[in-house]
């Protein structure tokens, strides 16, 4: 799996997190920004280009190893020198992030970019989790946690998310009896997330967030959350707002999710039959405040703007290429199929986009581990792509190979 | 880039042209001080220019606009540089020469600040309101200068620019060398120094809305009723009190020197971010980096300065 992140954000938190399951709680907040790189070896730090007969044996045997999550492990070896390669600033926050943050389960190979962008206040987060839980089934398959979520008023919604969704998630996942009622569980989750982050904010008496907190400013802070969970055979795309997945399958975009804005016509006719009125204000807003129609959090504009998710599940094919999640900062400049393909040619590539010359960039991929960067380039480039296009928000771009592992 | 040389001080993007700079103090103040307090601060500013003639550069308007040409000649040096580059050639010897260029460019920076600091010293307050400026670069200034993270905005702005312009060739992962061509750990670290400059800004941001506050603090006010009480009863043909415009100068002076504090932190942070996004770059990266931003700073000056002519 090949991941890589910036997150930065203000003093001491995190927007990004990038870890395993089980490893949960006791993270650290104070990693500011990483480059991951991970392998798909559960028990073993060697390099092994995943082939299709080890993924089988691994998921037998990763589990095993999840007990340990929380130890520190390192990286493989290609991973270590990408590592090594990035901002010599950055080492500190960097080993520790190393060794707290990167683990290496089977079967998920990702990239992410978190940027502040053009915005004085970052208030984007993505969580990834590798391995987050099982199904309950006798195969007993791996399940994988990619969440983006862009927050409003404050970045406290999205943080919560980004800390707490993907176990809620599971504990979802793990109160199903036989097979899996995705939509059920995940509609379930979100409004389990809604109470939480609600329950939160009342019981927090002190916050060194922007909103400080404070009704009412507290009550008008919201996120989006576009949360997929993929599974050997589907993805299940659960979304509230106006992030986005799209799926890139055989150089064809699928949006694998429908945004959330006051002025589509089924959600302004929810609203209105709730009371709510859509006002025109810079845009369709739900009471002339919110440009999207649910979120997590927002207490004061409910029962307009509701946490429920719509629920897509797919099919996974062997056309599959990738999946791209991302917050508004990158679908308001970037279009769908601009994105797939750009997401495209980097997986395709062989040479690795690298500038030459750089400093405290010794990065010197072989050819052969090149593909192994490719999500993290292609994440990259997408960003990049949207901040030359004046994207006036944060980016988040999180791209996740979806090729070989079926 | 790690020679170069540590910051003295700061601040460049911005500026404006007026030949007499003794004339029109501060207009903020008018409201709130009484027409002796702003005698006072006409009083100051004269002193000032008479200090100016015992020095070199007689006034700042004087070595800002001998400073403006040195930048011109710099920005022909810096294209050349780049031309050189894409016409291939030793690609060490580039560098050397580049980073050797880009030095030469930051000292001419470091001169910069390190002459305006010697002028906010004598006068803070008419360098919070620089006279070598035109409006339309007065409109857009924070503290006397340029806002720190424009630097990062002009960094995204010209790598966009630079990055559509090749997009093909970077999908396909050929490099361009460019700022197009940021590397991912390079986006990474200048996200860092975002985050970083906008919270020193927000800093400087709150001091500066103390020292604009105070200028309703307690002492202001009682001074400022004390010696509309004495010209009330001087026109009723009582005595001045000479004591009182000894008071009046040291209160000022006072705010004078907070003042001149954060003139010198806005510029320290203006030089520090410069060179933070210097040392980001590469020798080539950096050359496109200062072109643009000697590029944005002189036609800016210049559209202002043909706005200013122009019949209102």
């Amino acid at each position: 799996m090949a991941g890589m992140c910036c997150g930065v954000v203000g003093e001491t938190k995190t927007q990004s997190t990038v870890e395993p399951s089980g490893g949960g709680q006791g993270r650290r907040r104070r990693m500011e920004i990483q480059q991951l790189k991970l392998f798909a070896t559960a028990a073993s730090n060697v390099v092994v280009p995943l082939p299709e007969n080890n993924i089988k044996r691994r998921k037998v045997e990763g589990f095993d190893t999840n007990t340990d999550l929380k130890r520190p492990k390192t990286c493989e070896n290609t991973s270590q020198s990408e590592n090594t390669a990035q901002s010599e600033n950055a080492v500190q926050s960097e080993k520790a992030v190393q060794s707290d943050e990167v683990l290496e389960k089977e079967g998920s190979r990702f990239g992410l970019t978190v940027v502040c962008g053009r915005r004085r206040d970052l208030e984007d987060a993505i969580a990834v989790k590798p391995s987050f839980c099982k199904t309950n089934s006798p195969s007993s398959d791996d399940l994988h946690f990619y969440g983006v979520y862009d927050g409003h008023g404050c970045s406290h919604v999205a943080m919560k998310c980004k800390d707490r969704m993907h176990e809620i998630v599971k504990e979802e996942v793990k109160n199903c009896e036989k097979s899996i009622e995705w939509k059920e569980t995940m509609v379930k989750s979100f409004s389990r997330m809604d109470k939480d982050v609600t329950e939160w904010s009342n019981c927090a008496s002190s916050s060194n967030c922007r909103c400080e907190l404070q009704t009412p400013q507290c009550d008008a802070v919201g996120s989006t959350a576009v949360v997929a969970v993929v599974t050997p055979d589907k993805i299940v795309v659960s979304n509230c707002g106006d992030s986005r997945a799209v799926l890139c399958r055989n150089g064809v975009a699928i949006p694998l999710s429908t945004d959330h804005k006051p002025d589509r016509p089924d959600e302004l006719k929810r609203i209105e039959d709730a009371g709510g009125r859509v006002i025109y204000w810079d845009g369709a807003r739900v009471l002339g405040v919110l440009a999207m129609s649910r979120a997590i959090g927002d207490n004061y504009l409910k029962p307009y703007v509701i946490p429920e998710p719509e629920v897509t599940i797919t099919e996974r094919t062997a056309e599959d290429e990738c999946l791209i999640l991302a917050s508004d900062g990158l679908w308001d400049v970037v279009s769908n199929d601009v994105a797939c393909s750009v997401a495209r040619m980097c997986l395709r590539s062989q040479e690795v986009p690298s500038p030459p010359r750089s400093p405290g960039s010794v990065l010197n991929v072989a050819r052969g581990e090149s593909s192994d960067k490719a999500c993290s380039d292609a994440s990259i480039l997408l960003t990049k792509l949207a901040l030359a296009r004046q994207s006036t928000d944060n980016v988040s771009v999180l791209v996740v190979d979806l090729r070989r592992s079926l | 880039m790690s020679t170069i040389h540590p910051p003295n001080h700061l601040s460049l993007l911005i500026h404006r042209h007026h030949p007499h700079p003794q004339f029109n103090p501060p207009p903020t103040n008018k409201f709130l001080l009484s027409t002796m307090l702003l005698d006072l601060l006409d009083n100051t500013n004269t002193t000032t220019t008479l200090m100016a003639e015992s020095i070199p550069n007689q006034t700042f308007n004087n070595f800002f606009e001998s400073w403006i040409g040195e930048q011109n000649t710099h920005l022909q040096e810096l294209i050349s540089a780049v031309n050189n580059n894409n016409n291939g050639g030793n690609e060490h010897n580039d560098d050397v020469n580049m980073i050797e260029l880009i030095e030469r460019v930051v000292q001419h920076y470091e001169k910069y600040y390190k002459e305006k600091s010697e002028w906010e010293k004598r006068d803070a307050i008419s360098m919070f309101t620089p006279r070598w400026r035109s409006n339309l670069e007065d409109a857009f200034l924070w503290i006397g200068g340029w806002r720190p993270t424009l630097a990062i905005h002009l960094l995204y702005s010209k790598s966009g620019l630079q990055l559509e312009a090749k997009l093909g060739d970077l999908i396909r992962g050929i490099t361009t060398g460019d700022l197009g061509d940021l590397s991912p750990d390079q986006i990474k670290r200048i996200d860092e120094l975002q985050m970083k400059t906008i919270h020193e800004e927000r800093v400087l941001t709150e001091k500066l809305a103390k020292v604009q506050e105070s200028v309703a603090d307690r002492s202001m006010v009682e001074l400022s009723n004390m010696v509309s009480e004495m010209m009330r009863n001087e026109d009723e043909g009582g005595d001045g009190d000479g004591v009182s415009e000894e008071r009046v100068e040291l209160t000022l002076e006072m705010k004078k020197e907070e003042m001149e504090e954060l003139l010198h932190m806005a510029d320290d942070l203006r030089l520090k971010t410069l060179k933070a996004v210097i040392e980001i770059l590469t020798p080539v990266q950096g050359v496109h980096f200062l072109i643009a931003a000697a590029e944005l700073h002189l036609r800016l000056h210049e559209w202002g300065k043909k706005r200013c002519q122009r019949p209102q």
